[in-house]
């Protein structure tokens, strides 16, 4: 069986700027699949050329072994031809309707029994907890239950996909958090199949089923959000997802599990041992290791094997966790750490970093 | 017990008005004064007769036979221009502010010409060549072959409503195009991904959301069709179809004069507007749209497709109807001897621009006068809004919106009048200061909204840290403000000149010998000689369109526009 949404080779130029580079991805059904980056990498172009409001300059989209663009091949299905839904970053609730009207407008587009169209408005309120709303004037209603709104009316027409162009990127914080599971419940439960265009690495890592990390109109890397955190393939994922330290150095022995890198700083040398990638002996190459990949000796007087001395330099106590930066001879590192142990600027210490999490590539 | 004085804390009232709020107040109370001193002997005039109270004047309407006709006429021509300029301007603005349509750019800068003209210019124009035994047009149909019978009739009511259509649409365009292109674009995109087509869409998302914004421009095209003496002078008194601003006109001016009829009509007049405006409200209801923007996705523009190109010719007939057959209509009629209805080499002349120049003396003097009128007006405008837009309190600043308004709603023949009945007793009523006093309440809001908005953008606090690091009110205002302002006081002072300048209606009822302005003369010249009138027509669209280009220069590289 093919996948539900297939979207290859997939190309759009803005003037001087080429917004999506060559990019192909595919989609199972039912899925919640992200598209994760900063602005201006090409993840609201490519949302855009599936839901058919802009016209790819190459490539093939189909939706369900049905063709919907295709260049060579001179196919465009148009937006309202395309039976999708969407909700949008600015909501876009039309201030003319009511909120049952705003609801019901893919239903009477897409001529729905006007007999079943009164429940089927009400039960898409009910899921978006907005029940007996429905007379209110759109506009009238606050940001979080007018993005309800939104959401109601891109699910009513049970569409075929269902498309998120940064929908809680205008919310607070709280309001946020409680959309991100309201969203994915309603996504599990009517089983709809959807692409989620965001820049929020906790957005998308909570919600996404499957995640691509674009960057420069490319796909930077493809894959589930524990592998995106713990395996990155790229210098770009490790930075863009989490918080990473990252230092140069060269490879110096590679082995099946286990790689050893030499960092170098004016005449000192140390060499850690980490996780083997895709890297070969004896060219430059990246340790990653994450902030709470490490542990904090206090009291340790000689180096022990995997360690890097250093001076505390930052502190700050975060009640679930502290955060340090500790300055050593190869870069300021990153720590967090859930010990209660109290740390002042000055303190020495020795940053062990464990071998079994850190990545070199 | 404490007495009223110390529960209202005079002391503390008086030491709170400070010197800009009783220069906003008294300038606010002035502009009152002078809308509702006018508005108010128009009613005496109406309803008195010799100082007694009588229903005189309204009894002599009702005995008009043509008392019915003048108000069907002025209905159907009214509600027809204002659906015709609709439709136009409606289309133009959507076309240029939404779609791929070719030669956007210059689409746009064609599309206002027309107003600016003048409809009173434009009508003359189409007169000229459709007129039956003398129009350029008719006259060349006519010696090809084509029956009398299938010519247009040039003077009928339906050319004037299509006249007035043309050349008011790009009112009901620049209202359009600002609402269109505030318009948050998703709001149709997530249409047309929810299952509506283009027209779907236009209909039901793009024509309703932008619905309050097109009723108000389409009130105040109604409102100005009420009163406007332009195209049913031009067309309508020739064929006999009057409507109720031609028909006071000429009891104001044709012997024997009836002041109070020709009152109460303009009560007539005043209550159709007024009738109008009532509807508008009720379909309005309260309905005010505000949207939320996103982070400003940029406004995609709709793929015409195939319909580019005839989207474009559609647009470029309207251009040819609106601006380039009046213009080289006009140039050809003032190049010639005397008019024939055929251009001809052998009658080849350009003394009809040096007759009119330096010759007749009433040409001459109505264009130094015209010059003279509308700089002082421009001037006295800004300078008003100036000070009016400097009080920041939001009781000053919803008085201001709703006196601002005031005059838009009074017809602009009745309008004239009034301020006739205002002066009449006075020494101004003999000199130009009478036409000033007109330009100046009549377009006020014009001035005033275009330095209000950028004076809103101006952040308080600028002016805060001067005062606060010593400048006076007036040294603020001075050094900080002006500076500021000064892009809004430029386009203001450009747009009431343009607007001034092609004022027929109200200053039809203000001039006297010797204080002529170009469109009363354009009037006098109408029935006697058509190619000095052309003549002379050519010349005032000469100066518009010149201050035209000035005001779109400056507009361009300052960003402000005028604000309709």
């Amino acid at each position: 069986m093919s996948a539900f949404l297939i979207v290859k080779n997939l190309s759009k130029r803005f003037d001087n700027h080429q917004a999506v580079d060559n990019i192909s991805f595919e989609i199972e059904e039912k899925k919640l699949f992200v598209l994760l980056g900063p602005s201006g990498c090409g993840k609201t172009t490519t949302l855009r050329c599936i839901g058919g409001l802009e016209k790819p300059d190459s490539g093939i989209i189909s939706i369900n072994d049905e063709v919907m663009s295709n260049n060579d091949e001179q196919i465009f299905i148009p937006a309202e031809k395309r039976g999708m839904g969407m909700v949008a970053q600015s909501y876009a609730i039309w201030p003319h309707m009511t909120v049952f009207e705003n609801i019901a407008f893919p239903l009477r587009m897409s001529k729905f029994d006007k007999n079943l169209l009164g429940e089927r408005v009400e039960d898409a309120l009910d899921m978006v907890q907005l029940k007996g709303l429905g007379s209110r004037n759109a506009t009238d209603l606050s940001g979080g239950q007018q993005q309800r709104v939104a959401l109601a009316r891109a699910i009513v027409g049970r569409p075929k996909l269902l498309l998120f162009d940064e929908p809680l990127s205008n919310l607070d914080a709280k309001l946020r958090e409680q959309m991100r599971y309201l969203l994915k419940e309603i996504q599990t439960e009517i089983g709809i199949t959807a692409v989620y265009v965001t820049h929020d690495q906790s957005e998308a890592m909570g919600l996404g089923d499957e995640l691509i990390v674009m960057n420069e109109g490319r796909i930077e890397q493809s894959d589930q959000a524990k592998s995106l955190y713990n395996d990155p393939k790229t210098r770009f994922v490790g930075e863009f997802i989490g918080t990473a330290n990252l230092i140069e150095g060269i490879v110096v022995d590679k082995k099946n599990d286990l790689s050893e890198i030499k960092l170098k700083s004016g005449n000192k040398e140390l060499t850690i041992k980490a996780r083997t990638s895709s890297h070969s002996v004896n060219e430059t190459a990246t340790l990653l290791f994450r902030p709470e990949w490490i542990s904090i000796n206090k009291n340790a007087k000689v180096n022990t094997d995997n360690s890097i001395a250093g001076v505390v330099k930052n502190y700050q106590y975060l009640g679930d966790r502290a955060e340090l930066i500790i300055e050593t001879d190869f870069a300021d590192i990153k720590a967090s750490v859930v010990d209660d142990d109290d740390y002042t600027v000055g303190d020495k210490v020795l940053i062990l970093i464990n071998q079994k999490k850190a990545i070199i590539f | 017990m404490t007495s009223l004085a110390e529960n209202l804390n005079f002391k503390n009232l008086v030491k709170n008005i400070s010197l800009e709020r009783s220069l906003f107040w008294i300038t606010a109370a002035l502009m009152f004064a002078a809308i509702i001193y006018p508005a108010s002997m128009a009613i005496r005039a109406a309803f008195f007769e010799n100082d007694v109270f009588t229903l005189i004047g309204f009894q002599r309407i009702l005995e008009l036979d043509t008392f019915y006709s003048d108000i069907s006429n002025t209905l159907l021509f009214s509600a027809g221009s204002m659906f015709g300029a609709t439709i136009i301007g409606v289309s133009l603005a959507w076309v240029n502010a939404r779609t791929d349509v070719p030669g956007v750019k210059a689409i746009e800068v064609f599309c206002v010409i027309p107003f600016f003209m003048s409809a009173f210019v434009g009508a003359i124009a189409w007169r000229l060549l459709f007129v039956p035994n003398a129009g350029m047009i008719s006259m060349f149909l006519l010696n090809h072959g084509v029956p009398a019978i299938l010519l247009p009739d040039i003077y009928s009511l339906g050319s004037m409503i299509f006249i007035q259509s043309v050349f008011y649409s790009p009112f009901m365009y620049l209202y359009a195009v600002a609402s269109f292109r505030q318009m948050d674009p998703t709001l149709e995109e997530i249409a047309r991904i929810h299952g509506a087509g283009n027209w779907s869409t236009f209909r039901k998302i793009t024509l309703s959301v932008n619905g309050p914004a097109l009723l108000s421009g389409m009130i105040l095209v109604f409102v100005m069709s009420v009163g406007t003496l332009e195209v049913p002078m031009a067309l309508g008194s020739a064929g006999g179809n009057y409507v109720l601003s031609t028909r006071i006109w000429a009891l104001m001016n044709n012997m024997p004069q009836d002041v109070t009829a020709a009152s109460a009509l303009g009560m007539i007049a005043i209550l159709i507007a007024a009738i109008g405006i009532v509807i508008q409200r009720k379909l309005l209801g309260n309905r005010k749209f505000t949207t939320v923007t996103g982070k400003g996705y940029k406004s995609k523009r709709i793929s015409l497709g195939k319909w580019r190109w005839i989207v474009f010719a559609l647009a470029v007939i309207y251009i040819m109807f609106a601006v380039i057959m009046p213009i080289v209509t006009l140039i050809l009629v003032a190049l010639q001897k005397f008019w024939t209805g055929v251009f001809s080499l052998q009658f080849f002349t350009l003394d009809n621009f040096y007759t009119v120049l330096f010759e007749y003396d009433v040409t001459a003097r109505a264009i130094k006068n015209s010059l003279f009128a509308c700089s002082v007006a421009a001037t006295i405008s800004v300078i008003f809004a100036l000070i009016l837009s400097q009080v920041r309190s939001r009781n000053a600043e919803a008085f201001m919106g709703w006196l601002v308004l005031l005059p838009i709603v009074i017809p602009g023949a009745v309008f004239g009048m009034m301020v006739l009945f205002a002066f009449v007793k006075t020494p101004i009523y003999n000199t130009i200061f009478i036409i000033i006093f007109a330009y100046v309440i009549a377009y006020f809001y014009l001035a005033y909204r275009t330095i209000y908005s950028v004076r809103l953008s101006i952040h308080p606090e600028l002016e805060q840290s001067a005062r606060i690091h010593g400048a006076s009110w007036f040294q603020s205002t001075r050094r900080i403000l002006t500076p500021l302002l000064k892009p809004g006081i430029v386009s203001a002072w450009l747009m009431s000149f343009i607007l001034f300048i092609r004022e027929f209606s109200s200053v039809m009822f203000l001039y006297r010998h010797g204080t002529e302005v170009m469109p009363v003369v354009f009037f006098m010249l109408m029935e006697r000689h058509s190619a000095r009138l052309a003549a002379f027509m050519v010349i005032q669209t000469a100066i518009l369109l010149l201050i035209m280009i000035v005001y779109q220069r400056f507009t361009s590289k300052n960003s402000t526009g005028a604000a309709f």
